[in-house]
């Protein structure tokens, strides 16, 4: 397996690991309806993204010990084609979840939720990147 | 005329060039190893220089490495 490809997979996992319960408990959560600053709710949040920052970095350290120094030197042209394919798609997947946080939502929520939904987008499309990567790998950018 | 696939030669000419491993091809070439993989299993088109590239390693014409095979 590609050392670009591990990484996402490392970054998918990640994801999933760290922001998937944040936003399953804090989906429907009073916290949510909480006056500013709503300091529980951040607090939940920097401990999701220093979570998924620590798991990235020991992660990324294992593979690189664990991963020959000629496989893992600078992306080359096909790592750079399948990085902007993925990006591309996830730009598009940013933006639509973007109009409808700041285009539907504040007819229909309010405070907590927009800025806890504009920040469940950020990590989809991230999400959805790192996915495209991995489909990239596997099955082939032609 | 859009569909199609790029196939290629490079698995038989790496045969015939003293068994030159991908890892080889790849270092000449500025690709790794399983970008080369790739390309022989037909799951990556490489740029026309990267092509160009591999047809020069091999001495040979680039539409003797790639040839398009139009479908239909």
């Amino acid at each position: 397996m590609p050392y670009r490809e591990k990484i996402a997979w490392l970054s998918l996992v990640g994801m999933a690991v760290c922001y998937g319960p944040y936003f399953a408990f804090t989906h429907r959560s009073p916290l949510l309806d909480q006056p500013l600053p709503n300091l529980p709710l951040m607090a939940l949040f920097a401990a999701a993204a220093g979570g998924n920052a620590v798991w990235t970095l020991l992660g990324r350290l294992l593979l690189r010990m664990n991963t020959p120094p000629d496989e893992r030197g600078s992306a080359d042209e096909r790592d750079r084609a399948i990085d902007r394919r993925a990006r591309g798609v996830a730009y598009y997947v940013l933006i639509g979840l973007a109009l409808y946080v700041g285009g539907v939502m504040p007819f229909i929520s309010t405070g907590w939720h927009i800025v806890n939904s504009m920040v469940a987008s950020v990590v989809i499309a991230e999400t959805v990147s790192y996915a495209a990567i991995v489909l990239g790998y596997r099955r082939g950018v032609t | 005329m859009t569909g199609g696939k790029l196939k290629n030669q490079v698995r038989t000419l790496r045969f015939l060039n003293g068994e030159m491993t991908q890892g080889d091809l790849g270092q000449k070439i500025g690709v790794t190893r399983q970008t080369i993989a790739a390309i022989e299993a037909g799951k990556y088109s490489p740029s026309l220089e990267a092509a160009f590239r591999i047809a020069a390693v091999f001495g040979k014409p680039l539409d003797e490495v790639f040839q398009w095979e139009a479908e239909g």
